[in-house]
């Protein structure tokens, strides 16, 4: 179907600007991509080299050898697994309960006082925390950034709503008549009807947890605890930054999480812009 | 909804005596209870953890504000003392200001940008429009920490790419008036870097808020104003704009929050400098708290806030309730 002119190039013109400002909003990681294959003196060269002509692959080598990177990535994988996984435990768990048992009495006005405590700024309540961190003896350990904040009182409004919404009564009374224990009916039958929730809860804390910065650099101590972005905090110098070996490891840092939202961005932007539409 | 039902109904249906509700007597409701032991299982450990790290450090925060401490020595209580000293606090009101400026340099920019992409991506004839989102929204899903030091080398005054562009574009074009700027090493400059990067990260963010804002208008509005002759520009003024008043007050609210506690931008990319120029609340109140380590000071200067904060959303949340009116429909 062909349309009138000024319209097919207004259309056009749209596209082209779209592209233009992709292009733009990209630039800053093209540029990091770069410069993680460039020298120092590459770097800041005057006129800047827009193309790593050769590629100088020895930053990758160079950040190897000179920190514990590896070591900085697991890490941040430990920590992400684990608290990824035990969130998604307690929110699941929590907003089934919520869920499927209205019955129980007081259920209405703990569900009001879980959504409550999203209210609470995290800076009013960092001291007190720091300091209980520091009396259960977690500090400078992966439990200092798994446990708190495991239990996300989002994740439970989320999950109850997508339960809710999703997994019949009579599934559960079918479970319940076949003998199956009330913890066997969330394992059997929520947990496996509730993926695509957990999925989209799961991406949401992952990206928060593994880009976290001010609490790996309060509660990691030493440098076999450090993660990734601690880690490229730290390499930056007073007075001389190796840049070329801080833009490999920067590399390092962002790919994993531009993986994980292409693979789920889907499922994360259902996820944040629900919590837009029900606050 | 199911929350809507009546108690005792529901899943524990035919097991045992049906619930009295909160009204009944004492012994049904005990009973109550405990066949719903497994409720009170499951949502436990949210509320252990919440006891431990939510309830304790706001009640210990409380305390905390009426005494002088520094994590180690004897506390003193100083009762209002410390919400006395803030009166006299320059840095504290500094930074307020630094968060003042940066919010209003960047937050009506950027919801002005997230609101026109939005209506861009939102074009039924248009196509990669995945690809589009993607590129506006990659930003807020990476480290801060790695984005703000390639920003930090875009920056550079003397080897950064932004002047070097600048000064480009300043020599081919000079009616533009362009010029280098001295973006993080200046008092003057460092406040709009700040802002520029918050916009990069944030733009894409607001722009899927209201992506979804704009989804959930009826199609049928367009379609009968289209009919009475209102052209694409009447209908955006006329029908998205007062639809959309609760997905821009969310929006809003968002980055209020965001530029008061805002933390890894200014931590990576300024310090908070040069001096204390792009110093905002957030980076303040971690400087006291974990440099100065005065955590009675901090607390007390957090509470103020927070409760400052939480005041000024419930008014704007309030008026724009009542001057609004259209939209209720969406929560």
């Amino acid at each position: 179907m062909s349309r009138p002119l000024p319209a097919r190039a207004a259309r056009l013109g749209l596209y082209v600007l779209l592209a233009a400002l992709s292009a733009g909003f990209l630039f800053p990681f093209y540029w990091l991509a770069v410069s993680a294959l460039k020298s120092q003196g590459e770097i800041f060269a005057m006129p800047p080299a827009w193309l790593p002509i050769p590629p100088r692959w020895e930053n990758f080598a160079d950040i190897y050898r000179e920190t514990n990177i590896v070591r900085a990535f697991l890490n941040s994988v430990i920590i992400a697994a684990g608290h990824v996984t035990l969130a998604l435990l307690l929110c699941s768990l929590g907003g089934f309960a919520f869920a499927k048992y209205p019955g129980a009495p007081g259920a209405r006005k703990l569900f009001a006082f879980v959504l409550g405590t999203m209210m609470i700024p995290g800076a009013v309540t960092l001291i007190p925390t720091f300091i209980v961190l520091t009396k259960l003896h977690m500090v400078n350990t992966y439990w200092a950034l798994i446990v708190p904040g495991a239990a996300h009182a989002f994740g439970i409004f989320w999950m109850r709503q997508y339960v809710a919404s999703h997994v019949p009564d009579d599934l559960l009374q079918a479970a319940r008549i076949d003998g199956c224990s009330e913890f066997g009916i969330y394992w059997h039958v929520v947990l496996p009807i509730a993926r695509p929730a957990l999925a989209a809860l799961g991406i949401m804390l992952l990206i928060g947890t593994w880009n976290n910065l001010m609490m790996a650099f309060l509660l990691l101590r030493t440098p076999e605890m450090q993660t990734l972005p601690l880690l490229m905090y730290l390499l930056q110098g007073e007075t001389r930054t190796p840049f070329g070996m801080l833009m490999a490891g920067g590399l390092l840092t962002v790919v994993p999480m531009v993986i994980a939202f292409l693979l789920f961005q889907r499922q994360f932007i259902a996820g944040i812009t629900a919590g837009a539409v029900k606050a | 909804m199911p929350t809507e039902r009546a108690e005792g109904t529901g899943l524990a249906r035919g097991r045992g005596p049906a619930c009295g509700g909160a009204g009944g007597p004492r012994r049904l409701l005990r009973a109550c209870v405990r066949r719903h032991w497994h409720f009170y299982l499951f949502i436990s450990p949210f509320f252990i953890l919440f006891a431990v790290f939510g309830l304790y450090p706001l009640l210990f925060s409380l305390y905390l504000g009426f005494v002088k401490w520094d994590g180690l020595t004897e506390q003193t209580w100083v009762g209002l003392g410390n919400f006395a000293a803030m009166l006299e606090d320059d840095i504290l009101a500094a930074s307020l200001w630094n968060t003042l400026v940066i919010g209003l340099l960047y937050a009506p920019l950027m919801l002005a940008l997230a609101f026109l992409f939005a209506l861009a991506l939102n074009q039924p004839w248009l196509r990669l429009r995945g690809l589009f989102r993607s590129a506006f929204f990659l930003p807020c899903v990476t480290p801060m920490v790695v984005i703000a030091i390639v920003f930090g080398l875009l920056y550079s005054p003397e080897r950064g790419l932004l002047n070097y562009v600048l000064a480009g574009a300043g020599r081919a074009l000079p009616f533009l008036g362009l010029k280098p700027v001295p973006w993080i090493t200046s008092e003057e400059w460092s406040k709009a870097a700040v802002a520029v990067l918050v916009t990069w990260r944030w733009t894409g963010y607001n722009m899927v808020l209201m992506l979804a804002g704009l989804q959930g208008i009826p199609h049928e509005y367009y379609e009968a104003a289209k009919v009475d002759g209102a052209g694409p520009l009447a209908r955006v003024r006329h029908i998205t704009v007062p639809l959309m008043r609760p997905t821009f007050l969310f929006c809003g609210l968002l980055s209020l929050l965001g530029t008061v506690y805002m933390f890894d931008e200014v931590f990576v990319l300024t310090r908070g400098g040069p001096g204390i120029s792009s110093t905002n609340f957030g980076l303040y109140l971690f400087n006291i708290s974990f440099s100065d380590f005065r955590f009675g000071y901090a607390s007390s200067v957090a509470y103020t806030v927070a409760l400052g904060v939480f005041a000024a959303a419930m008014l704007v949340t309030r008026r724009s309730r009542l001057g609004g009116g259209a939209g209720e429909g969406s929560s």
